[in-house]
């Protein structure tokens, strides 16, 4: 729960490539970025071109964000935190429409479908989509080894025509997914990452990772991304959680 | 940092796939779980209920999951006998997966899966297990797993620390090793807790309790055929020990003394999974595991429902196998198939398509025609058909 102590900086990689698509490569590349800079970075994509701006007010769907909290017991295991993940939502929902507003785009909240009803699954389905997508993304725009030779320079993630159903549904021009997960060390966990600083090691706390994707519902292609990854911050405060989001929405098109 | 987190996230990983996993605490040191009680916002089991929650919403959109209303009803409705005040808070999902198992989760999702309807003999067996399963809820097994896995790593992780500033880094190890031992030792307790609860639920609901031991024993043989013993899963979440066996026995000696524990309903439960065998045998046939599945067919054709689809799938195995003497096996296999009745119209195919390659062109030409007589509408009669034309220019 103690606060994690490292300076924010902004650092970007370059884009390159990998071929396996495992989980566990994320947090390689994740954890590896932290060692190499520790501290907080994005790097975001664009698909070419100008994204296609409606006339007048640009209405953007925000789909139920994906977030969960946890705590980083003493000897680095993940316990979900469901309290703090309910602290958490309103203060990120109400962050992304502030800062939507703020650009000459209007927030489409989604409405929860009723569990079981054939619109919930379909939800579900679209943001369980987006999360394996955006690990794909992370796995061979972020990561260096060697990329599907076609995604190599451009920039053409999709997630297919499923998501105009949200276009027809809410009268939305993009969907905007969030993906969001955030750590902080228990007073074990303290005690350890000082004693191996103290021992002359690193033993990290917790870290905030996420990423977004802003999704044509024309189209389903993904026309900007970004990775946020962070040893600082705090979600369950209501102005961290706002630079959180000002960072997951760097460079954000609209 | 890269292993650090892969440690991080194995246990929660494992924690969420079934509860039929590790350790943790004491064991009863938790009150059971009460109808209708839902953890507290703050605690630590909320947390766990959330994460499991995400996975129970995934799995709903998932395609393995076998939906037919009746068959749901009727697994549904054994566990409401089993346990009337859980039965609200017990959500039930029949995934089509060709392996033994059965898995609840801390927030009353379970699974079971089609390989072990495939495999139990009557209701009675299945009794036993979702019984089982409904014990690890009752004894809230997750979060006492979850508790006990994080105070042994939280203790080991210092230990492990002082023994490597004070260069003594085997004491480090040794610490692993009592801490691993401790988590076993709890998930056996764990087990045997969810045994002595099954049992009293099937008993209680007038079921034969000695079937328990049955499904066991069969499931026991079948790994020790098994060409590769490694992928059983339910074995790896539940311990087969000579120890559990012993419990096994003991329990059902205790209750194999009470009257009127006879029920079986073995009709009942080959009429609700009757019509699904076939895809689900068809599963068991691609996981090319021969030796394991001969022994599941023995069972099958011993207890005597739909022999004729049974000898067809011996049939299937031999075939695709290919070793030596396997088509001559297959050959009388999809004979004996098509004496007994029942066979589905592709053993006529497969017939055809073995007597082809021996070389008898009347019968596989035979057999191919029959097998255009019994399913007309084939999706691949135009290949058959072309095959019927080449055997007819071999012949001339
Ligand atoms: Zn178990």
């Amino acid at each position: 729960m103690a606060p994690r102590t490292m300076n924010r900086d902004k650092i970007r990689f370059r884009a390159s490539k990998l071929s396996a698509r495992r989980r566990g490569l994320i947090i390689a590349v994740v954890g590896l970025a932290l060692l190499a800079t520790g501290c907080t970075q994005t790097e975001s994509f664009h698909s070419a071109g100008d994204l296609a701006r409606p006339v007048g007010m640009t209405h953007v769907l925000l789909m139920p964000p994906d977030i969960s909290l946890a705590e980083v017991t003493a000897a680095g295991l993940l316990e979900p935190n469901a309290e703090w993940t309910e602290m958490a939502r309103p203060h990120i929902l109400n962050a992304l429409r502030e800062m939507l507003g703020e650009r000459n785009a209007e927030l489409v909240t989604y409405q929860e479908a009723p569990p079981d009803s054939e619109a919930f699954h379909a939800a579900t389905q679209l943001v369980k989509l987006h999360n394996a997508v955006g690990q794909s993304i992370i796995i061979h725009k972020y990561a260096g080894g060697n990329a599907l030779p076609t995604k190599e320079d451009k920039f053409d993630w999709s997630l297919g025509s499923r998501a105009a159903r949200l276009r027809d549904d809410y009268g939305a021009d993009y969907a905007l997914f969030v993906y969001l997960r955030d750590s902080y060390a228990s007073a074990g966990r303290v005690a350890l990452v000082v004693i191996g600083a103290l021992l002359g090691g690193y033993v990290p706390g917790g870290l905030q990772f996420g990423f977004a994707s802003l999704v044509d519902l024309h189209t389903g292609d993904v026309v900007w991304f970004n990775l946020l990854v962070s040893e600082t911050g705090d979600l369950r405060d209501a102005e961290s959680a706002r630079e959180a989001c000002e960072r997951l929405l760097d460079e954000f098109p609209l | 940092m890269t292993r650090r987190w892969g440690r991080a996230l194995l246990p929660l990983i494992l924690l969420a796939a079934a509860s039929c996993v590790t350790p943790g605490g004491e064991p009863g040191a938790l009150t059971d779980i009460a109808p209708g009680e839902r953890p507290t916002l703050e605690s630590d089991e909320a947390g766990l209920w959330m994460e499991v929650d995400r996975i129970e919403n995934n799995l709903k959109t998932s395609g393995h999951i076998v939906r037919d209303p009746e068959l749901n009803a009727y697994v549904r409705d054994i566990v409401c006998r089993l346990t009337t005040d859980y039965c609200e808070d017990l959500r039930i999902y029949i995934v089509q997966v060709p392996h033994f198992n059965a898995a609840m989760y801390p927030s009353g999702m379970m699974q079971v899966w089609t390989g072990l309807l495939l495999r139990a003999e009557n209701e009675a067996q299945l009794a036993y297990v979702l019984g089982h399963e409904i014990g690890h809820y009752l004894r809230r097994h997750s979060i006492q797993q979850w508790r006990g896995v994080r105070g042994i790593a939280d203790a080991l992780v210092f230990v492990q620390i002082v023994a490597a500033a004070a260069g003594q880094g085997y004491l480090g190890y040794v610490a692993q090793l009592a801490a691993l031992g401790s988590i076993f030792a709890f998930s056996r307790e764990q087990e045997r807790e969810a045994d002595q609860i099954g049992f009293e639920l099937m008993a209680r609901a007038g079921y034969d309790a000695g079937e328990a031991g049955r499904i066991w024993e069969a499931l026991i043989e079948e790994r020790e055929a098994a060409d590769d013993p490694e992928r059983f899963i339910f074995f790896s979440t539940h311990p087969s020990s000579e120890e559990r066996m012993e419990t096994l026995d003991r329990l059902a000696g205790e209750y194999s003394g009470q009257a009127g524990l006879t029920k079986t309903n073995q009709d009942a439960f080959i009429d609700a999974t009757r019509a699904f065998r076939t895809a689900w045998l068809r599963d068991e046939v691609r996981k090319r595991d021969h030796g394991g599945f001969q022994v599941v067919l023995d069972n099958l054709i011993e207890a005597g429902e739909g022999v004729g689809a049974l000898h067809f799938f011996q049939g299937e195995m031999h075939r695709l196998r290919g070793d030596d003497g396997d088509e001559s096996e297959a050959v009388a296999a999809y004979r004996r198939a098509l004496e007994a009745g029942g066979a589905p119209a592709e053993t006529h195919r497969s017939l055809g398509l073995l007597m082809w390659k021996a070389g008898e062109l009347g019968e596989a030409g035979r057999a191919f025609e029959d097998y255009l007589a019994a399913a007309p509408e084939a999706e691949d009669r135009a290949m058959i058909d072309s095959y019927l034309r080449q055997i007819e220019g071999d012949q001339r």
